[in-house]
């Protein structure tokens, strides 16, 4: 479904200079497959995610949706960002659709569609609030409901929970897997908590920072549907364990090096 | 719901009542300072010259604003979409803002003939730059990630533009809009102490050369409200057309 090979992106700085942020990325998902990226901040997560989305050019190698090179956004992705990036101006209903509308793709049905997703994130009777009288957690659930409108092959999620407190994370990371599994889509889902990771996700790459490239995919072997229960059990431990110390043993060769 | 606060007005009766007390107790001459009840009456007794004085001023003004509204929009949108643009116009603008309009106004009359046209275009002139900038800083305003949805949903500039940008800028528009409805009225003003035969800028004038104090002072305060309203105004179509723009609305939280 999504194939990264050998992909790297270096910016230009500011004063000239060339920064590297992703280097030798070779990545394979799965249709259906949940992979969850988690690494230090400023390891070129969301460098990753936004050149899986075409939103911004390679600079070596090639990523690949569906077997064509991604050069330019694609109809059958959608990304759900940190914020939860709603339009300020238009109801819960016309926000989830706004995809569609933009694409010129909405059809007789899309309304109908959008208002079972909300029914399935639980918004019902909230489709004409505007985004300002939802909370930060119903807000971040109308953005999962506007991306997965579009029916995407290819779900790119940039800490999607990040901005929300712990608890309404927590029940919304068994939410989301719950209408992921529906879908049937290949998920990349960027994350800064370890334990989210495991939870969520079959693969977790753990990426090393300056320049990002992968540290090593960790299997997650737990059975799904996932809940609250298996963060307990050995598996969970064992996985959350070895994430961990692939993180750590970088972030100290880097002190032990400087 | 909280009680309707009076501060405002209790405190905008309890100034004219102090003037009118501190002119009739010291004994002010009416040509320096009128008293309130002198202003009213004097005013009255011409009610009808008034009228026709108010009726021209607010033509010009609803011009210059209306001509401020339909050139700023436009140049600002061009202004945001393009550096080059926006390099190219800037400076430009700048130019026209460091001109005093009130030196650019006889000219202007020479230019154009004494009519209504020359008054318009300097009010115009008056008004329009804070609404451009207002509206250049509201359609960068949108966030980032709220363009990046655009260009991952595939839309094009212009899409962009009228679709995420322009619709993300109306409560800057609206915060422009109000300043460019009371400096139009400054700039009709401006522009009948220059050149006009009517209006309340050219009541002004003229009532001052006979020392006519409280006529001037009643053109002042008319044109003091003239502003009070169209500001209001401004503020009532942002809250009946864009309910979801008006900040100072009360935020419902959800149950």
């Amino acid at each position: 479904m999504i194939l990264l090979s050998g992909v790297g992106k270096t910016f230009r700085g500011r004063d000239g200079g060339r920064v590297e942020a992703l280097s030798d990325i070779t990545l394979r998902v799965a249709p259906g497959e949940f992979v969850a990226i988690v690494g230090a901040s400023g390891c070129g997560k969301s460098t990753l995610l936004r050149l899986v989305a075409g939103l911004v050019p390679v600079s070596l190698g090639r990523v690949e949706v569906s077997g064509t090179l991604v050069s330019e956004p694609r109809a059958d992705t959608a990304m759900v960002f940190q914020a939860p990036t709603l339009l300020p101006w238009a109801d819960v209903l016309r926000n989830v659709t706004f995809p569609l509308r933009l694409m010129g793709k909405a059809t007789r049905t899309t309304e109908d569609e959008a208002r079972v997703l909300l029914a399935k994130a639980g918004l019902t009777g909230f489709e004409t609030k505007l985004p300002r009288e939802l909370s930060g957690g119903m807000q971040q659930r109308v953005a999962i409901c506007r991306a997965l409108l579009q029916q995407p092959r290819v779900l790119l999620m940039d800490e999607p929970f990040g901005a929300l407190d712990a608890l309404t994370r927590e029940e919304m990371s068994i939410e989301l897997l719950r209408i992921w599994a529906e879908t049937g889509a290949a998920v990349l889902f960027v994350t800064h908590s370890i334990s989210e990771a495991v939870l969520l996700a079959d693969r977790v790459v753990v990426m090393s920072p300056r320049p990002g490239r992968i540290a090593d995919v960790i299997q997650v072997g737990l059975p799904r549907p996932r809940d609250f229960a298996q963060e307990g059990t050995p598996a969970f431990h064992d996985a959350a364990q070895r994430i961990r110390a692939l993180i750590y043993a970088k972030k100290e060769a880097a002190h032990g090096a400087a | 719901m909280a009680r309707p606060n009076l501060t405002g007005p209790i405190a905008v009766i309890l100034l004219f009542v102090i003037w009118e007390g501190s002119v009739q107790g010291f004994g002010i001459r009416e040509f320096l300072l009128p008293a309130p009840s002198v202003i009213l009456s004097e005013a009255w007794t011409i009610r009808g010259a008034i009228l026709n004085h108010t009726l021209a001023t607010l033509q010009t003004v609803l011009l210059g604003f209306a001509a401020a509204v339909l050139i700023s929009l436009p140049l600002a949108m061009a202004i945001a979409s393009s550096p080059v643009i926006s390099a190219a116009i800037y400076p430009l603008l700048v130019i026209t803002q460091s001109i005093p309009k009130v030196a650019l106004a006889p000219i202007l009359i020479v230019a154009l003939g004494a009519n209504e046209v020359p008054r318009v275009i300097v009010t115009f002139l008056v008004a329009f730059f804070p609404l451009v900038v207002a509206s250049v800083a509201g359609l960068l305003a949108a966030p980032p990630e709220l363009i990046e949805l655009g260009r991952a949903c595939r839309a094009g500039r212009v899409q962009q533009m009228l679709r995420i940008r322009l619709p993300y800028a109306v409560p800057f528009v609206f915060g422009g809009l109000k300043v460019a409805a009371a400096l139009s009225v400054v700039g009709a003003v401006v522009a009948e102490f220059v050149g006009a035969d009517a209006g309340l800028g050219y009541l002004i004038q003229t009532s001052m050369a006979f020392f006519r104090t409280p006529l001037a002072f009643a053109a002042v305060v008319i044109l003091a409200l003239m502003g009070m309203t169209l500001f209001a105004l401004v503020g009532l179509m942002e809250r009946v057309l864009f309910p979801w723009s008006t900040s100072s609305q009360t935020n419902i939280p959800a149950a």
